[in-house]
């Protein structure tokens, strides 16, 4: 494995994490003994460096067989499998799955060791030293957001489905794979939890930058977390392999446009993140301001509002001019508290949401571990959308013009008796 | 689904420790078969169960137990016998003792079955449910007794013969059936139940039209329990004066004569095997219709 | 002669006996223990080796103790050897049913994620599977252990070790004074010993099975 430490993008990270490397798969097979059609057909594709690729398609489609296939937890048939430069269809498996991180449905946590014992455990069998798993094992608590005093001794079954997710993630990461498969990791878990942890993947990813193949057959899933979808189809024929963006304004066929559903407009929404756009600064204070201090924030400020903040400077609760004059020297009572926030990796949609339901129309943004960000108000989002719809409109336009001479040239080249074929996919 | 994920699916019902613990030991002492055995008997049995019924399998045992029994017969009348070993065996004690051994069995059987059965019912019931863990806890206790030591008690307050052997049968092999049988109650699907009292029918008619059938496999299991038991405490039976197979097989290892015990042993082996071969058959043939593929 | 006087005069003998009770039963426990597990472990992945190695136990089970001793004295002799052997092959069963059980029970996905993750084959089994599966191949032990404390009761008519001798004792004297008082220390030793081995197994299951998967 080509293990060189990458300067991450934002610089965000002090660990020495191995970033990404690339997943090329040729002609992949998987044919059962005994049943006619391969379950897996000739499959080819090429996954770049540090990229989030989902492969999405119905039940039975063959995309947890691909997947499996990549750490050769099915033996292919007949093809090859390259990560980074190496082609490892023909090594150890055992030695191969060391160096791809594994994360599957409901956790796969062995429910006998604790939490840090299971994410000890590939460290421990690359035979890193003990120190060095030691803190490693926090390290990765604390990059999946669980706080590692509280979490280390516990039994899998003392947490949550949510929490076990995590350190399936944690355990998936910690010896520091270049690539990680996750196999529909968050299937199991209650929609408001799986969307908690899609967007903690989005916030590691833009960490770690590992290259990560995730199957789901939830395409809004897909279209939230992938840089690339492959839309796939019985025996895992690709029916399209491109950006969400693409897929949602420019599906191939009728399988793949099936497939996207209604309501293309509001999953656009699911493809910008909060982080792109304006987060304004709002006037805060702490709860354990002097009660004067505020006073004067809110007498002299040019807002009639601030966000109070808890010992944690998580949003607690919003305060108004008005409260603060019933509030008779407590705050205890003073203030509606929020009840409501979104992180910095949340999706438009989910801001429309909080806003939608928040009477003021605005909703805090918070970091990693809740810590009060920034706002984000009805307007922003508002001039957001619109300027992403009139940029699509654009693209589509764009986009058929495209089609159109592409059409008028695979007909050129079918009359000239060349066929098409290649073609298929929309050009970038 | 595969036949090993079939298996697979009862082990979430099976909750590791003391339940298991107590389905085991009620049933498991000398005699258990691979069936209606582990903690979860009710899910397992089935599948076993219909394989279990393909005619080589069903064949397989009294054809293998008739081929013993004539060699053994064979090579018995070609032993040397003698007079001690004559003395054993002469004047019809052979038959005498396998129609012994089979009383033996058989009274003790029905008394288990009468006595048990009900008891189980009854302890299952709303006023006497509170009774049930008191009694799991006896019966645990009672499983530490040795059954020679159980027997040759009884012996002595009771008197030598076959009194005192049937009662000691009975109180032992009472036990893993109350067990089976409680346990098969408790493990209806309790919707089942209140289905059924949800359409209006009374407790009687719960009990007889939906508990007992759904409980039948898990008690006919007990029963077959009790009759391999019963064959095997019956052996015992001998040192008490009541008879049956082991006194071939202790006159063989008091007076040192081969052919004797050997030819009690295997009468003993061959009747154990019959029992229970027979016990299945009913097992499988008796199990309501619909059970069979349950799971 | 009452019992406890009986109990104070004999002590000595009682205490070998139960000894030598406890030891026999301990010994074949063990080597039925690891002959259990092993063809557990060597059957559970295949359908037909696994039924047929459950059915190969069972049926044993299903012969009564005394026959299958009777069986065994003409070819090893009486004493010891056919209570060993008999103990034994009684203990296997219990054992090797549960084994192939439990690791059958063991998740299926818990076992992808070991193999995903990079466990050998022997690392699957050491430290995910037979840690998983060992709850209940604890349970296969103390239920054979409390069924070999009768068994070699019976085995001491072979001339074994242990406090069926107590018992038959007893029954050579039958109608003498002392005949209730041997068969009652005998029986009440068994007794005693089935519970303290159970008491010890509650103790093992607490120190070793791990708490994330303890009832």
């Amino acid at each position: 494995m080509p293990e060189t430490p990458v300067p991450t993008a934002e610089g965000t990270s002090a660990r020495a994490a191995t970033s990404g490397a690339g997943i090329r798969l040729e002609n992949l097979t998987k044919h059962y003994p005994g049943s006619p059609a391969p379950a897996v057909d000739d499959v080819t594709m090429e996954i770049n460096a540090g990229e989030l690729v989902v492969l999405v398609g119905p039940s039975g489609c063959g995309k947890s067989t691909t997947l499996k296939m990549i750490n050769r937890l099915i033996e292919p048939t007949s093809g090859r499998i390259r990560i980074g430069d190496r082609d490892v269809t023909g090594m150890d498996p055992v030695k191969l799955r060391r160096t791809v991180g594994y994360a599957i449905q409901s956790s796969g946590l062995f429910p006998h060791m604790t939490v840090a014992q299971n994410i000890a455990l590939v460290p421990r069998m690359v035979g890193w030293s003990t120190s060095k798993i030691k803190n490693r094992v926090e390290e990765m608590l604390d990059l999946v957001g669980l706080d590692p005093g509280e979490f280390h001794g516990r039994y899998p079954r003392q947490l949550s489905g949510g929490q076990q997710q995590r350190v399936g993630v944690a355990r998936a990461l910690a010896a520091d794979p270049p690539v990680l498969l996750m196999d529909e990791p968050f299937g199991a878990v209650d929609p408001i939890t799986r969307d908690h942890l899609q967007d903690e993947l989005i916030r590691l990813q833009h960490e770690l930058h590992k290259t990560i193949v995730f199957v789901t057959h939830d395409f809004d899933e897909a279209i939230k977390l992938g840089d690339r979808i492959a839309v796939l189809r019985e025996r895992s024929h690709i029916a399209q392999f491109d950006t969400p963006e693409a897929i949602l304004t420019n599906p191939t066929d009728d399988f793949v446009s099936g497939f996207v559903g209604a309501g293309a407009a509001l999953k656009r929404l699911n493809l910008t993140r909060v982080r792109d756009v304006g987060v304004v600064d709002f006037a805060t204070a702490g709860v354990d301001d002097p009660l004067q201090s505020i006073f004067d924030l809110l007498r002299d400020g040019d807002t009639n509002e601030v966000l109070l903040l808890d010992r944690h400077r998580r949003p607690y609760k919003w305060l108004r001019r008005g409260d603060l004059m019933r509030a008779k020297g407590t705050l205890a009572r003073a203030g509606t508290l929020v009840h409501d926030t979104v992180t910095r990796d949340a999706t438009l949609r989910d801001a429309l949401e909080a806003v939608l339901t928040d009477n003021a129309g605005r909703v805090a943004v918070t970091g990693r571990r809740g810590e009060y960000i920034g706002v984000v108000d009805m307007e922003t989002l508002m001039n957001n959308v619109h300027e992403l719809l009139e940029a699509d409109r654009l693209e589509a336009v764009e986009h058929r013009h495209q089609l159109e001479e592409q059409r008028a040239r695979r007909t050129r080249m079918a009359q000239e008796g060349l066929g098409g074929q290649g073609g298929a996919g929309a050009p970038a | 689904m595969s036949p090993r994920e079939e298996r697979r699916a009862p082990r979430d019902e099976r909750p590791p420790g003391e339940h298991e613990v107590h389905g085991l030991a009620f049933r498991d002492e000398v005699h258990e078969r691979e069936h209606g055995s582990t903690a979860a008997p009710v899910p397992a049995a089935p599948p076993q169960g219909l394989r279990r019924i393909t005619w080589q399998r069903a064949l397989a045992m009294p054809l293998f137990l008739a081929a013993a029994l004539l060699a053994t017969w064979l090579w018995f009348r070609g032993a040397r016998l003698d007079s001690i070993a004559h003395q054993a065996v002469d004047h019809g004690k052979v038959g005498l003792a396998v129609r012994q051994h089979l009383q033996l069995t058989a009274v003790s059987t029905f008394f288990v079955l009468i006595i048990a059965i009900p008891l189980g019912i009854a302890l299952t019931r709303a006023t006497l449910r509170r009774a049930t863990p008191f009694a799991v806890a006896v019966a645990n206790l009672g499983q530490a007794v040795p059954a020679l030591g159980l027997l040759v008690l009884l012996v002595i307050w009771l008197g030598i013969g076959t009194k005192a052997a049937v009662i000691g049968m009975v109180v032992y092999a009472v036990l893993p059936v109350l067990a089976n049988t409680i346990a098969g109650l408790h493990a209806i699907d309790p919707t089942l139940t209140e289905a059924a009292r949800g359409i209006g029918m009374s407790p009687a008619g719960v009990l007889a039209r939906v508990e007992l059938p759904l409980a039948v496999p898990l008690i006919l299991a007990g029963v077959r329990t009790a009759l391999v038991l019963n064959v095997g405490t019956a052996t015992l039976a001998t040192f008490g004066g009541g008879g049956g197979l082991g006194d071939l097989i202790s006159a063989g290892i008091i007076t040192q004569r081969m052919p004797v015990l050997i030819l009690g042993s295997v009468l003993t082996v061959a009747l154990a095997l019959l029992v229970d071969w027979l016990a299945s058959l009913a097992e499988v043939l008796l199990r309501p219709h619909g059970l069979e593929v349950s799971r | 002669m009452s019992f406890w006087e009986y109990v104070g005069s004999r002590h000595a003998q009682l205490l070998t006996d139960a000894a030598q009770h406890a030891s026999a039963v301990f010994q074949c426990m063990v080597a039925a223990t690891v002959l259990g597990v092993a063809l557990g472990v060597a059957t559970y992945r295949t359908e037909w080796a696994g039924n047929l190695a459950t059915t190969a136990t069972s049926t044993i089970l299903t012969i009564p103790s005394l026959a299958l001793i009777g069986l065994l004295i003409p070819i090893v002799g009486l004493g010891v050897a056919p209570t060993v052997i008999a103990l034994t092959l009684y203990g296997l069963l219990p054992v090797v049913r549960n084994a192939i059980v439990g690791l059958r029970g063991v998740d299926a996905t818990l076992v992808d994620a070991a193999r995903g993750i990079g466990m050998s084959r022997a690392a699957q089994l050491l430290r995910v599977e037979l840690p998983l599966a060992w709850p209940p191949i604890l349970t296969g032990i103390r239920v054979a252990t409390q069924m070999l404390m009768g068994i070699a009761a019976i085995a001491a008519f072979a001339s074994g070790p242990g406090l069926g001798n107590e018992i038959f004792r007893g029954i050579a004297s039958l109608g003498s004074a002392n005949a209730l008082n041997q068969v009652l220390s005998g029986t009440l030793g068994i007794v005693v010993l089935a519970l303290l081995f159970d008491a010890a197994y509650v103790l093992i299951g607490r120190l070793t099975i791990p708490r994330g998967i303890r009832a």
